[in-house]
């Protein structure tokens, strides 16, 4: 029996680790307006320290590739079910909006929460989003 | 030796991906799991000194895979060499982390399950619990290594992140699944970027990508005894440094803080974050 629990166990493991693998996921960036609704009143209205910023929005450029384009996408388009952050739900969010979504993150939906990373770099990453602008339709 | 050799080549060589976002602590944890996808590859040893039997060092494996936003899972495979005496295999461990609150905190809990099959010989010192004490790991190899033992682990973790600092506190519980009494123990754990905000430019030993820190942690005796009496309590500083590739360096000298405890551990180790590996096995199928 104590045999067979690792080898079972790890077997549960690698199921539930491809268990996403037949699914056909769907982009909706509207599961990012849905959370960022829940956002409290006072830190919607938060700025950006870094806003404007030219060194900001490379720092954050960099981060975003450290951190960010292995789901989103190296042009933020997004990947299988991760958001379009160039969509214009995303750009007219505001920037204290995004801060609280990218410190919370979406768990339900796989985004996780980057509270790990300190709040300056997430101001930054958030500049150099705010930096893509809607694309030209 | 030859893993390593190939992380270090795979974090040379790679293009920049997936940098975790976890704390570098060896023995605490925080709340902060596994990105969805990704597959941390990592190896780490410890060197430790007793009185009582040949100093020694024991290094260890891990597959730590993040299953969803709320789930990590990691396996582990442990061994040792006691210095003197001989070379073994340890055993293997299955953990589990599950964060039941989908959103951040001023103190997020994180629970923790954790299947253990080693035996008397494992030396990693993962954990501190019950009466642990460094004369424990003075048995010979060859006799230790005959006494196989199933337990399950448990930790609540609660963390909590304040401009830049990370304070983590593990509270431990562990029961042989023999007729052994529940044994606890505790973790504690604090680190911090040296830079807070990242530079413009790409840098590999720049301040933003050191952190330091430190963990302190001991037993608090079993459900029979809860008390101080006869354990063992460490305290360790931490550096690492977390290169932009996913490759994390990390090294943490250990203090033992009474006579029960080894006077000296010395852990070290190195971390490569594998970017969408979920991703990329779903597209094997």
């Amino acid at each position: 029996m104590g045999r067979l629990l690792i080898p079972t166990l790890l077997l549960l493991a690698l199921v539930a680790a491809t268990a996403g693998a037949a699914r056909e996921w769907k982009i909706d960036d509207r599961g990012v307006l849905m959370v960022i609704a829940k956002a409290p009143v006072k830190t919607r209205a938060r700025k950006n320290p870094y806003e404007g910023q030219p060194d900001a929005v490379a720092a954050g450029e960099k981060l975003f590739r450290q951190h960010c384009a292995e789901c989103h996408g190296d042009d933020a388009r997004g990947l299988g079910r991760a958001a379009n952050l160039r969509s214009s739900l995303v750009q007219n969010a505001t920037p204290g909006e995004l801060a609280w979504f990218l410190r919370n993150g979406n768990l339900p939906a796989g985004m996780p929460p980057w509270a790990g990373i300190p709040e300056q770099r997430r101001w930054q990453i958030i500049a150099y989003i705010k930096s893509l602008g809607t694309p030209a339709q | 030796m030859i893993l390593l050799l190939v992380l270090v080549a795979a974090g040379l060589c790679c293009p920049p991906r997936a940098a975790a976002q976890e704390n570098p602590y060896f023995v605490a944890y925080s709340h902060h799991l596994e990105e969805p996808g990704n597959l941390e590859v990592e190896v780490y040893s410890i060197y430790g000194t007793q009185k009582a039997g040949g100093d020694f060092i024991a290094p260890w494996m891990e597959l730590e895979y993040g299953v969803t936003a709320w789930w990590t899972t990691e396996f582990y495979i442990d061994s040792q060499t006691t210095f003197g005496d001989s070379t073994v295999f340890t055993g293997t461990r299955w953990e589990n982390r599950f964060r039941p609150l989908m959103r951040e905190h001023w103190i997020n809990p994180v629970l923790y399950v954790e299947f253990e099959n080693t035996t008397d010989a494992d030396k990693t010192l993962k954990e501190v619990v019950g009466i642990d004490n460094q004369f424990d790991a003075a048995e010979p190899n060859s006799e230790a290594n005959r006494s196989h033992t199933h337990e399950i682990e448990t930790k609540l973790i609660l963390s909590s992140d304040y401009k830049g600092w990370n304070f983590s506190e593990n509270f431990i519980g562990e029961k042989n699944l023999g007729h052994e009494p529940w044994e606890f123990g505790y973790a504690l754990g604090v680190d911090r970027p040296l830079r807070l905000a990242a530079t413009p430019r790409p840098c590999n030993f720049c301040r933003e990508n050191f952190i330091l820190g430190a963990e302190m942690y001991g037993g608090l005796g079993t459900v029979k005894a809860f008390s101080l009496s006869g354990t063992s309590h460490y305290v360790a500083p931490i550096a690492a440094l977390q290169l932009p590739n996913g490759v994390t360096l990390s090294v943490s000298p250990g203090f033992g803080l009474n006579d029960n405890s080894h006077r000296f551990l010395l852990r070290w180790g190195m971390s490569y974050e594998i970017g969408g590996f979920g991703r990329k096995v779903r597209s094997l199928f």
